[in-house]
């Protein structure tokens, strides 16, 4: 979130960064172990259900962090906020909705649905700083 | 929304660091305040009146009156 790296971000922003970066850290470790082979066992295994939860968890408590900063926040930074999610979460849905239609229709590739996360950042990345005024 | 905010902030004095923490909000409002990039609450609007202890009208621009 560019915003949050500027100097006019306030507490609220930094407690933001500190749990977004925290609860990265948690998805992102739960899949590099799963790449290098860390739950090779219980692949496939109704058990692996315990490992899909524990890495959609993360995305959860990104959720709460983002309306921890909403709450948190002045009603300019809340009302920033609230646009530049609505529009990169309808990005990403679009897009995703999109190649999942092409996947009935036209035979495009198929993707895993787990994807809609990193898009939904890619998203906010392109949209959030042309959103710079709460109207 | 136009208004005279950077106006009375820099009358007094004051920088948006501090205007912002005498209102309660950061200084990014303040920034988007002064470049009428977010027109104020009802409530911020009060409050900027009374902190600048001038009527909500003489600091922000009523749109809609003739």
């Amino acid at each position: 979130m560019l915003q949050l790296a500027s100097r006019n971000a306030g507490p609220p922003h930094r407690r933001y960064v500190i749990r977004t970066m925290a609860f990265m850290a948690g998805y992102v470790a739960i899949n590099v172990a799963a790449i290098f082979g860390a739950f090779d066992e219980i692949i496939g295994r109704p058990v692996a259900w315990v490992l899909a939860f524990a890495v959609a968890a993360p995305v959860v408590g990104q959720i709460w962090a983002t309306l921890s900063l909403m709450r948190e926040s002045d009603e300019f930074v809340r009302a920033v906020t609230a646009k530049q999610f609505i529009l990169s979460a309808g990005l990403a849905m679009a897009l995703a909705t999109l190649w999942g239609f092409g996947e009935s229709y036209a035979n495009a590739p198929h993707i895993p649905a787990w994807l809609i996360y990193p898009l939904f950042w890619a998203c906010f990345g392109l949209v959030a700083p042309l959103i710079r005024s709460s109207r | 929304m136009r208004n005279q905010l950077k106006l009375l902030r820099v009358e007094r004095g004051w920088t948006q660091e501090q205007l912002g923490q005498a209102l309660g909000v950061s200084r990014q409002a303040v920034i988007a305040l002064e470049t009428e990039r977010h027109d104020p609450s009802l409530d911020l609007a009060y409050r900027i009146a009374a902190l600048f202890a001038r009527p909500v009208e003489e600091i922000f621009d009523n749109p809609h009156a003739g």
